[in-house]
């Protein structure tokens, strides 16, 4: 049973990793070609964050269908309406701390709001967002200030560590914002926006790999013991 | 306790160590050219027969046409005086920058500086014949002493000569005064005493005068303009030197977007119309400015502002050039002056110049005379580059060989001039080959002594590699004992021999370079010394690598140290280190707070992201970042306004009030000096002040510095904490009390951000006991994180990595240092201070990461406390160190670069004082440690 719940886990991680590693460079490259990619700062490019978070909210449904009946009834009892208020509220919180802890690391304090407020945006929605579906805003809370350990659960595994990878990428991505090249996406938040994206998909790149890896290895596993069933019979 | 003081001694042994390796990478790298001491002689035509030789033996007459045309045609002849000459007025007005002598009707709103020079422009729409205005062109450093250097022989000054800006020496090299005097003319000088201290007892009548009070802006001029009206109206001067000061201290002391500023340039055109108008119409006038000034006033660097001052010219009776020589505004070289005027002044050009002659600021001349002149020009060119081929081997011989081939055959070509179009054609040959000779010895003259830096490269890499052994290497429990033994003593004594045979060698003259040779042997001896060290415990050293393993932080903060250091081999990164440097003591104090995991740890986190958000409004800005620099960002501050006075003591005052509780009774000391700080800028404030008290009272604030200074080492025998805290608050006042009203404020954020800082240090997790506390409190990451904020400091208290940004003004708050037997000292100590004050307060600070809070060292025995400030103070050093090695290292790989002048070279120096500041401070606090601790008590 828990092989098999594990197996379910894995498969579910190769497969949303996998659909994140297709639909995020295709947005970017689809941008890119429309010419639009150095506006991602603006607020005009907005549905670019909006297509983000459809894709995650279907990815967050594909992983939360799971077969366990007992959470299915848990959440039925709750009330729902209360639940997205409490996350909107908790991913607004998340935003403005993104917000105020991006100006406090260099970005301009007075000026570029809506470039600054546009790479939290996407920051939220690539780390916190897909945690929150996953779990609901208190064990979320819990994961991020490390009171409670994912244990071997993967998909917590998971959306930890792509969160992980994503804020270590927009820090990276600001590497380049000093260097007198000046090209178009030197400007401010491009660097860190795309790097935030990189890195997002650096980490699911990573988990496909591994949890692909994993899942061979299990499915070339089995065979063994059925074959011991069959001599005990 | 013997080994109390080897710590120290060692400390001071590696101080030594790195900041001699620098002392020789300098003496390497910033090579000045060489100096010839040739003089260009001329001979007159009376002593050319007619066929054009010195003292031939064909008789006869030719008229002076026929005689010119002759010794033209004789290629390797001597120089031959041109016969015509007229006198000069020479008025160098300081700074004045090109755009200050534009005239444009159409801007509604001038700003300070602009259009305030209007009779450049009447004179050039009356009389464009008589009038020139060019943009005049001077090559870094923009300097006045390089300057007036320049000017006065023609040539390209170097760097190195920029550091002898305030002792000026006299001038070694032929020049243009020389020149006129030699011939028995005769030259006036008022004004700036650089010219007089370069070139003393040349002068029929000099009234020159000290120049260096860049806050008095009228004395100088007044005193010129008294005595220049009287000269203009004698005859007995060839050259009349006048050099005016006032716009280049407006500009030092308010910028030139101040009245002051509006008031010198009207001042100045009042003083032109004037000169004018007494001029007798053979008289040649020059009006110059030596160099320009950034938006700021300040110059030194080789941003364009800064280069490109004025040329205006105007002779009563014509002068010569036609077509697109009128031009105004056209790009000449400062280099060409001295050529010019000595062909003006009918003397050949100096023998160092490595201009051409600029023709049309000339009088009009027949064409022989011109054709004469300009071959003058060629043969003393080559000439000079015959003799500097001779002397040095800077040039590649090939190179200069085609050089010189060249130009004699443009020599050759001279003879054949007949027509005035080939006459300008010729000109501008000429003019073409001597800009490539130009350009071929600038491209040189940057020339660096490779073997001594890569010595000094050399001897700093050994340094902190053993040392980074020894502080990484040797087990905390084994440094009392290792410095218990022979060691230090050993070293120093091995030291002392190495110089004592030095020494001897160049007693002996086996030596010529005594101070490459004490360095290059000590440094030397010294890595040999602490290798046997090393290799002695090297079992130590393996066992605590394979045991060790560090957390991320630890590994995180060691990396932003390199990365800090590594990226210095990039110029944008050194233009934007501000920021660069905020960012990585964020991520680092973020993950430092992320290890200790509470809500007070993220609290304080949080405070100093804020502390650090609010220096970036005091973080300077230069001409290369370009946006603040359009936007017009840190635009003059030469009075501070009323809310920056009211912050700046508010802010003072409270942290001396809050801090005075926690240093004990030495807490009045720090109270009074404080508030004698803030007396001192109330008192001193606008137009009201009286600057007399203001400076009274700073020098009262100095006063009890120095006696709290001597308080700090009364021993008490409660530790070294208490005394430390005192140390880092009187340097802070120090600090505050030079770095002025208006930067105050940013002093007391880095105040704040090195306690806050502290108390993360004060909560880092460890392993329980106090021996691993120590461990965690005395790691390399603390040491990094420390020097990553104290080098963000230089930052964060206005400062930038460019000559220009050096603010003078410190070292006349307390009076004029200058009328003192002392005053250079006090001038350079004073300067250094308010540029690397923070720097010497955090390392004088380190013993407190060890020390302070709860779990700090203060409570374990003796031994083991000054061993975890030793092995902290090291570490902190080392920092520096590796900063300073990168710095040496990029100044070496780009060493010709296009920015290397204005951007690596001053980052190296700033570096190096940063770090020569850190090490002497560490070494002071570590000092004081050392003074303070309980002698050991056996029984316990």
């Amino acid at each position: 049973m828990f092989s098999l719940q594990n197996q379910l886990e894995l498969r579910k991680v190769t497969i949303s990793s996998l659909i994140t590693c297709i639909y995020l460079p295709s947005i970017i490259t689809v941008i890119s070609y429309k010419g639009i990619l150095y506006s991602v700062g603006n607020g005009s490019s907005c549905f670019v964050l909006a297509l983000i978070f459809v894709a995650e909210l279907l990815k967050s449904f594909y992983l939360n269908s799971s077969s366990d009946i007992q959470a299915k009834k848990n959440k039925a009892n709750k009330n729902i309406a209360g639940d997205i208020l409490r996350g909107f509220v908790f991913l607004l919180c998340v935003k403005f701390t993104f917000f105020v802890g991006i100006i406090l690391f260099g970005a301009p304090v007075l000026d570029c709001h809506e470039e600054t407020l546009m790479l939290s945006l996407l920051l939220t929605l690539l780390t916190v967002f897909p945690l929150l579906l996953h779990t609901g805003v208190e064990s979320s809370l819990q994961l991020l200030f490390g009171i409670r350990n994912y244990g071997k659960n993967t998909v917590i595994e998971m959306l930890v560590n792509n969160a992980l990878l994503t804020v270590c990428g927009a820090w990276v991505g600001a590497v380049v914002i000093p260097l007198d090249w000046n090209t178009p996406w030197q400007k401010w938040p491009i660097p860190c926006y795309l790097g935030a994206i990189g890195g997002f998909v650096l980490s699911n790149t990573r988990e496909y790999i591994l949890s692909s890896l994993n899942l061979t290895q299990e499915s070339t596993e089995p065979p063994i013991p059925e074959y011991n069933l069959r001599q005990k019979t | 306790m013997k080994e109390k003081w080897n710590f120290i001694l060692y400390l001071v042994w590696f101080a030594y160590l790195i900041l001699s390796a620098v002392l020789m990478f300098g003496h390497g790298f910033l090579l000045s050219r060489k100096t010839l001491s040739d003089v260009t002689e001329c001979v007159p035509l009376d002593n050319f027969g007619c066929d054009g030789h010195e003292n031939s033996t064909v008789k006869g007459y030719c008229d002076e046409e026929e005689k010119i045309r002759r010794i033209v045609a004789v290629p390797g002849g001597p120089l031959a005086c041109v016969p015509k000459q007229s006198r000069v007025v020479f008025l160098l007005v300081d700074a004045l920058r090109y755009d200050f002598t534009e005239y444009d009707e159409s801007i509604v709103k001038p700003l300070p500086y602009q259009n305030r020079l209007p009779v450049m422009r009447e004179m050039l729409d009356r009389w464009p014949d008589r009038t020139r205005l060019y943009r005049f062109m001077a090559d870094p450093p923009t300097t006045t002493l390089q300057r007036v250097k320049a000017l006065a022989t023609g040539s390209l000054p170097t760097f190195i000569d920029a550091s002898s800006n305030f002792a000026a020496m006299e001038l070694q090299e032929d020049n243009i005064i020389d020149q006129v005097t030699r011939n028995g003319g005769r030259a006036v000088l008022l004004g700036d005493d650089t010219w007089s201290r370069l070139l003393p007892k040349r002068w029929l009548r000099s009234h020159a005068m000290y120049s260096f009070h860049t806050w008095d802006l009228d004395t100088v001029d007044n005193e010129v303009d008294a005595k220049i009206y009287d000269e203009l109206r004698r005859d007995d001067w060839n050259l009349l030197v006048a050099h005016y000061l006032g716009v280049d201290h407006a500009g030092h002391r308010y910028g030139p977007n101040h009245p002051e500023m509006t008031r010198k340039l009207d001042e100045t055109n009042i003083r032109l119309k004037k000169v004018i108008s007494m001029l007798p119409p053979d008289v040649l006038l020059f009006v110059v400015g030596d160099h320009g000034m950034t938006e700021n006033g300040d110059h030194g660097g080789e941003s364009k502002a800064e280069r490109t001052a004025a040329l205006f010219a105007y002779r009563g009776a014509g002068l010569a050039g036609t077509g697109v020589d009128l031009m105004i505004g056209k790009e000449v070289q400062q280099t060409d002056l001295a050529p010019t005027l000595s062909a003006a002044l009918g003397r050949p050009p100096p023998a160092p110049s490595l201009g051409h002659l600029l023709l049309p600021v000339l009088p009009q001349a027949s064409k022989s005379h011109t054709l004469l002149h300009i071959t003058n020009n060629l043969k003393q060119i080559t000439q000079y580059m015959i003799r500097y081929g001779e002397e040095s081997q800077q040039v590649s011989l090939d190179r200069l060989a085609h050089l010189i081939n060249t130009t004699r055959e443009q020599l050759h070509k001279a003879a054949s001039i007949e027509t005035d179009d080939d006459l300008n054609n010729y000109a501008a040959d000429v003019r073409a080959l001597v800009d490539n000779v130009r350009n071929v010895f600038r491209e040189v003259w940057v020339e660096f002594d490779s073997l001594s830096m890569l010595r000094a490269l050399l001897l700093l890499l050994l340094a902190i590699f053993f040392n980074w052994l020894i502080t990484e290497g040797i087990p905390m429990e084994r440094l009392p004992n290792v410095f218990a033994s022979t060691f230090v003593p050993t070293g120093l004594i091995s030291m002392a021999v190495c110089i004592g045979v030095c020494y001897t060698a160049f007693y002996f003259k086996f030596l010529e370079d005594l101070e490459h040779a004490i360095i290059l042997s000590t440094g030397l001896i010294s890595a040999s010394v602490t290798c046997v060290l090393i290799i002695m415990h090297w079992d130590g050293i393996a066992q605590r690598w394979y045991e060790g393993r560090s957390q991320f932080y630890e590994r995180f903060a060691r990396a932003a140290l390199a990365a800090s250091a590594a990226v210095l081999v990039s110029n944008s990164y050194i233009i934007e280190e501000g920021a660069t440097l905020a960012f990585l003591c964020m991520t680092v104090l973020g993950l430092m707070a992320w290890n200790i995991g509470n809500f007070t740890a993220l609290l304080y986190w949080i405070a100093c992201g804020v502390a650090f958000a609010a220096t970036r409004s005091y973080r300077g800005c230069r001409e290369e970042q370009g946006d603040c620099w359009t936007a017009g960002a840190g635009v003059p501050t030469g009075q501070s306004s009323r809310p920056a006075l009211v912050l700046g003591m508010g802010t003072v005052a409270a942290v001396v009030a809050i801090c005075r509780r926690h240093v004990g009774w030495r807490g009045y000391c720090t109270v009074v000096a404080g508030l004698l700080a803030c007396s001192h800028w109330a008192t001193g404030y606008g137009s009201l002040g009286s600057p007399s008290r203001a400076k009274l009272l700073a020098r009262a604030a100095w006063l009890v510095l120095a006696v709290m200074l001597a308080l700090l080492w009364k021993r008490e025998g409660r530790g070294a904490t208490l005394p430390l805290m005192a140390a880092g608050l009187m340097l802070f006042v120090a600090n505050t009390l030079v770095l002025g009203v208006s930067y105050a404020p940013a002093a007391v954020l880095s105040l704040v951000l090195a306690c806050l800082a502290l108390n993360i240090v004060a909560r880092l997790k460890s392993d329980g006991s106090t021996k691993f506390s120590l461990a965690t409190r005395c790691n390399s990451s603390v040491a990094c994180m420390w020097a990553l904020l104290a080098s963000y400091a230089f930052y964060g208290t206005g400062h930038h990595a460019t000559l220009g940004h050096v603010r003078w003004a410190p070292a006349f708050h307390a009076g004029d240092p200058n009328y003192l037997d002392i005053g250079p000292p006090i001038t350079a100590s004073l300067v250094s201070l308010e540029l690397f004050g923070t720097m010497l307060a955090f390392g004088a600070a380190v013993p407190l990461l060890a020390l302070w809070g709860q779990n700090g060292a203060a409570k374990v025995g003796p031994r083991t406390q000054l061993a975890a400030v030793f092995s902290l103070c090291l570490k902190f050093m080392l920092c520096f160190a590796i900063r300073v090695f990168a710095c040496a290292i990029s100044a070496t790989i780009h060493c010709r670069h296009l920015m290397i002048w204005g951007v690596f070279t001053p980052k190296l120096l700033f570096e190096a004082g940063a770090c020569a500041a850190a090490l002497v401070g560490t070494v002071f606090g570590a000092t004081l440690v050392a003074w303070h601790l309980p002698t050991q008590h056996r029984s316990s």
